[in-house]
């Protein structure tokens, strides 16, 4: 209809999207504090076997049961999944770098070389992240694993970012903004504090969710944690013989596993942009 | 003619805020009445109750008489026993902008006549084909977004025609054309209305078209009628003090003098056969050549496309220029380096009708000391000390400064723009279309701080503008353009007159008010 000349306030309504993202920073909180507090948590160390009888199913002693060396799962669940956390924060950081960080800048280069640095990341982009993160584990060794992680999802944070900074670059506001003699500097430094401030969370939520899914697919593959440091992915991985009769073997990493990736969706916004 | 439309002693309230108080109106075929009023005047609230798409929430009294029907309440109105067709203005992106225009249009009709779609199209087109100005039948295979906003409006107006009215509702449907579009497609609808016999209704933000139809009008302010009368006697001073406010964004009659003290000063800006690419060079003519003085104004006035911007951005080193000499503040622009021209261009300030000139992300605060920080890097009690007188002197200085750019009103927009231009001392400052889209209140006081702004702070102005009314309000020079040429130039007052060009003429034509 028309539009009105009086300034609008925030309104008090929350969307379901809004109350989305919250519960999934909610839920990404509880991780956390699970994870700091793993050794507290936990009845018992990492790794800690014969500490129940060999694949007994949950009960009121062993919530999570125990696997095929006694080891309690409840216990191993966590110390994985605060394996899993710690490989992932640093590869986010990675993917933020060399996502975010880059595909930013890379938009303010000179118009040629930007573009051929566009189509030249849209390829690796185009690649399935697994398969990225398998060959740079493959050059390195598999200490680099959350190197290679962030690595593998950076592509689809680059076009991203990338693209939003040619937007605003070439957006009306920009225009006005060198008619009126703001540096290039200027802008730079307005368009890095706008966008890092306005997306960085749901970006690092993206990413996280990214790579914790790319990093345990390659500790489940083999190329990932080693024993008997052990995260999630290879706790999956390990209960590969014995989870047709002792269904808890899989299912409580697999349930930690998805809630954590669930959680990092929710806090983007189930965006549907870094899926590895 | 039969009566149309009776409204009595309607209100409307939605969650607990009253939008309308005790409305009463008539109308009659043929007759048109202007609803004037700003966005919370209360006139968006009569157009959905009158045609029936009242939201959820909105508590009706009083009593609407359509046709030969009985005056029901207004809160339990049903079918209408009348065809009431809707028209929206173009720049309201009324359509789909992924279908092409001639389907939506023709669903549309075919869903209002219960006909075939190919018999709606064959009515579309006869409709369109009714108005000799208007684009041909197949541009309107294209998409919205690929039409301009005249072509969008002829389009949406000859839809409105094909469902044959007996009440059009036309919510601001030109106001954000040029005058002279408006003086064009205004003049097709009153020629339908008097072959037809339609009643219409008009809500106007703006006076342009409400100028144009020249009938009855009622003044709501804030749910409330303040005064109701023909358009001429409103416009004629005897009318009530927000009304007088509100018809002081008409052009004034030409011969007024300006008063503004007119003393020129040093040249600030000498242009000297600038080529804007129209090949001007090339087949012997000269460039476009004119000098302005500081403190000076010079309205650049023409249609869309005519060179106006493409002139600006050249003058101004954001555009390459085939050829011509461009000399800023004493300063050669063709020798300047790119970081210098940016420097140049520190004290030159824009304001501009358009809604996206600032960064919606920035803050009421940021936007305004922007330029005090990059430039002068003044201290923190410094630029918000500047930045408090500018936003006060605008009228923005009760609002949160934290609230993003993207929360404010295309009207706090243009404000929050002149505050920045203030604080930025400008010896030039380019005004485009400012008053474009807003309501005619607004209008009133942007074009008051505009004057203020150039009064206190002295700059020269460069206004772009399609209409001679905001060129007289702000300028004292003019050139007219065309086909990116210059085909007149000289006092405004003077070319008003006595303008010697068919464009010129034309113009000037459009921006006149009939019956005034």
């Amino acid at each position: 209809m028309t539009v009105a000349t009086t300034t609008h306030a925030p309104t008090g309504t929350v969307s379901l999207h809004a109350i989305l993202r919250i519960a999934g920073w909610i839920g990404l909180g509880l991780i956390a504090v699970a994870v700091s507090l793993s050794d507290f948590l936990a009845n018992a160390p990492a790794n800690a076997t014969g500490i129940g009888p060999l694949l007994a199913a949950p009960s009121a002693e062993f919530r999570f049961g125990t696997d095929i060396l006694g080891r309690d799962m409840l216990s191993e669940t966590l110390h994985a999944m605060s394996a899993t956390v710690r490989s992932a924060l640093p590869a986010t950081v990675v993917t933020l770098i060399a996502g975010a960080l880059f595909g930013f800048v890379a938009a303010r280069l000179p118009r040629s070389l930007a573009l051929a640095v566009r189509s030249l990341v849209g390829i690796l982009a185009s690649l399935p992240a697994l398969l990225l993160a398998v060959l740079v584990i493959g050059l390195t060794t598999r200490d680099w694993a959350a190197v290679a992680a962030g690595l593998s999802a950076a592509p689809f944070t680059f076009v991203r970012a990338f693209d939003r900074a040619r937007i605003e670059e070439r957006a009306t506001h920009s225009e006005y903004a060198r008619a009126t003699g703001i540096s290039a500097s200027t802008l730079l430094r307005r368009d890095l504090v706008y966008e890092f401030s306005d997306t960085i969370l749901s970006s690092a939520a993206r990413a996280l969710a990214a790579v914790t899914l790319v990093l345990s697919t390659v500790s489940f593959l083999g190329f990932g944690a080693v024993p008997p440091h052990r995260d999630l992915g290879l706790m999956i991985a390990a209960a590969k013989p014995y989870f047709l009769h002792a269904w808890w073997t899989a299912a409580f990493p697999a349930a930690a596993l998805t809630l954590l990736i669930l959680f990092a969706r929710l806090a983007a916004g189930l965006d549907e942009g870094e899926r590895a | 003619m039969s009566e149309i439309v009776e409204v009595q002693d309607l209100g409307v309230a939605h969650g607990g805020a009253v939008e309308l108080e005790k409305l009463s109106f008539k109308l009659d075929g043929g007759e048109t009445l202007v609803v004037l009023g700003d966005a919370v005047s209360g006139k968006d609230a009569l157009l959905r109750v009158l045609g029936g798409y009242a939201r959820r929430g909105d508590e009706c009294s009083g009593t609407i008489r359509l046709g030969e029907g009985a005056a029901l309440p207004a809160a339990k109105r049903g079918k209408p026993a009348l065809r009431i067709v809707y028209l929206a203005a173009a720049a309201d992106a009324p359509l789909n902008p992924h279908a092409s225009v001639m389907s939506q249009l023709s669903r549309v009709i075919a869903r209002r006549h219960g006909s075939p779609r190919a018999s709606a199209r064959e009515e579309l087109r006869i409709a369109l084909e009714r108005f000799a100005e208007a684009p041909p039948f197949a541009e309107l295979k294209k998409r919205p977004g690929e039409l301009d906003a005249m072509a969008l409006s002829w389009a949406l107006l000859a839809a409105a025609m094909a469902q044959a009215p007996q009440l059009l509702i036309a919510d601001h449907a030109f106001g954000d054309l040029t005058p002279r579009s408006i003086r064009t497609i205004v003049a097709a609808l009153v020629a339908e209305q008097k072959r037809t016999g339609f009643a219409l209704l008009y809500a106007a933000r703006g006076l342009k078209a409400a100028a144009q139809l020249n009938s009855r009008v009622i003044v709501l302010r804030q749910g409330k009628v303040i005064e109701e009368g023909a358009f001429a006697k409103l416009a004629s001073g005897q009318s009530h003090a927000y009304t007088r406010t509100l018809f002081k964004a008409l052009p004034k009659p030409p011969g007024q003098p300006p008063g503004r003290n007119t003393t020129r000063g040093e040249p600030l800006l000498q242009v000297q056969g600038l080529d804007l690419g129209g090949g001007a060079a090339k087949r012997g003519r000269d460039g476009i050549t004119f000098e302005l003085r500081r403190g000076a104004s010079l309205a650049l006035i023409g249609e869309e496309g005519s060179g106006r911007r493409a002139l600006v951005r050249a003058l101004l080193g954001l555009d390459h220029v085939a050829g011509g000499r461009v000399v800023l503040d004493q300063v050669d622009m063709s020798i300047l380096s790119a970081p210098m021209t940016s420097r140049l261009r520190r004290r030159i300030a824009f304001i501009t009708g358009a809604d996206d000139a600032l960064d919606p992300r920035m803050t009421l605060w940021d936007t305004v000391d922007e330029p005090l920080r990059a430039h002068l890097r003044l201290s923190r009690d410094m630029v918000s000390g500047h930045r408090e007188t500018a936003l006060k002197r605008v009228g923005l200085a009760s609002y949160d400064g934290r609230h993003a750019v993207s929360t404010l009103s295309p009207f706090d927009k243009r404000r929050l723009q002149v505050a920045r231009a203030i604080v930025s001392a400008p010896f030039l400052a380019v005004i485009d279309e400012p008053l474009r889209g807003l309501d005619a209140f607004a209008q009133s006081i942007l074009t008051e701080l505009l004057e203020d702004f150039r009064r206190q702070e002295g700059p020269a102005f460069l206004v772009i503008t399609a209409d001679v009314g905001v060129a007289q309000a702000l300028a004292e020079d003019a050139m007219f353009f065309k086909d990116r040429k210059v085909v007149e130039r000289g006092p405004l007052r003077d070319i008003l007159k006595n303008p010697k060009d068919a464009e010129t003429r034309l113009l000037i034509e459009a921006a006149a008010l009939p019956g005034l």
